[in-house]
């Protein structure tokens, strides 16, 4: 039995997952981190370092002197400030498909947001949301702040 | 009990209370109005600026934000406010930590081919030593490769070669010191041109692979 065939039958003993197909390509990674920073992966809380994955449906969460810099693959920046907390609710960048979606939700904190190329091939697919507000964009950067 | 197993005990409990203080569920309140939330539109480096939609969640009134600084405020399940300007120094002050934590930006590179081939400039291959210092320079760096082609030949074989380029390229960079697992490839064929052409057009400037750096 060669190695790929026994991969394989490993990857078919498995039950399906969503995490499986996650496991490949993350949305983004950590570039920076200070303070009390985590990624909050499928429930587990994981501290943040530099090159943490972010994959979607993750969140981010900071403590009171905790931020955060990732960079995604569309090439989209964010930021998260102290006393944050926000969702990566959606992310496909599909180029060879064209299929685009990009979704944020800022549950409470502050978060910059530089826009990437999901913004600039799909622009509609870009939906920013906080508790109280929804933002699109047209090749932007922006703070949005959610209170309490 | 050892002074260490009782030490470590200790420094775990404060640690496990620490965060679940400074990242557990929050006051947000599912049926009560929503706090405020602000928006601020800043310029880019180079001065240009975009533009932002902001609405309510509740879907009441629109406001645009197309200026520097354009901030608006959004209250409960109120319209947004009318856009109005936000000092720098308020800023600096609300969300320069916040904005001082943007990740570089990435860096772009743009490598040509010859025609109907998966070989490179002799002007592209000299950019590969750029690429490398740009990798060498950032934290946790990830290489992103696209490959294009003009529009000669059919749709099918241009996805194909656009992905040799773009394989091409990776070739290059592991033989350089890359390491594989930070690059990823993909191909865009003739469906993204960088100068536009009618079908079967020879362009040399469409035979690229666009690298991006992050």
């Amino acid at each position: 039995m060669t190695g790929r065939s026994i991969v394989a039958v490993l990857l078919a003993l498995l039950p399906a997952s969503p995490a499986l197909g996650q496991a490949a390509a993350p949305a983004g990674r950590v570039k920076v981190t200070a303070g009390m920073a985590f990624v909050v992966h499928e429930g587990q809380r994981i501290p943040a370092a530099v090159g943490t994955p972010v994959y979607e449906r993750d969140s981010l969460a900071t403590g009171a002197d905790g931020r955060m810099g990732i960079t995604l693959r569309d090439d989209t920046r964010l930021s998260v400030g102290p006393q944050t907390t926000m969702e990566i609710s959606r992310f496909v960048y599909a180029q060879s498909d064209s299929q685009f979606a990009f979704v944020l939700k800022v549950v409470q904190g502050v978060v910059a947001y530089v826009s990437g190329r999901i913004a600039k091939l799909s622009p509609d697919a870009v939906r920013l949301e906080t508790p109280s507000a929804i933002i699109g964009v047209r090749g932007t950067r922006l703070v949005i702040e959610a209170g309490p | 009990m050892n002074r260490g197993t009782a030490w470590l005990i200790v420094h775990g409990a404060v640690a496990v209370a620490v965060a679940a203080s400074a990242c557990g569920p929050r006051r947000v309140s599912t049926t009560g109005t929503p706090g405020p939330s602000t928006v601020v539109l800043l310029a880019e480096p180079d001065g240009s600026v975009g533009r932002a939609v902001v609405t309510s969640g509740a879907g009441a009134g629109m406001v645009d934000l197309a200026a520097d600084r354009a901030v608006t405020t959004v209250t409960g399940r109120q319209a947004p406010s009318p856009a109005a300007t936000l000092d720098a120094a308020a800023i600096d002050a609300r969300y320069g930590q916040t904005l001082a934590s943007l990740p570089m930006a990435p860096e772009a590179f743009t490598l040509y081919f010859r025609l109907e081939s998966d070989e490179l400039t002799d002007e592209s291959r000299a950019l590969l030593p750029g690429v490398l210092k740009a990798v060498a320079g950032r934290p946790a760096p990830e290489v992103g490769v696209a490959g294009h082609t003009d529009t000669t030949g059919d749709p099918k074989a241009n996805y194909t070669l656009g992905l040799e380029r773009a394989n091409r390229v990776r070739t290059l960079l592991v033989g350089a010191g890359v390491d594989t697992s930070l690059i990823d490839i993909s191909s865009l064929g003739e469906s993204d041109l960088r100068v536009r052409t009618a079908d079967n057009v020879l362009e040399p400037r469409n035979r690229r692979v666009e690298i991006s750096v992050r």
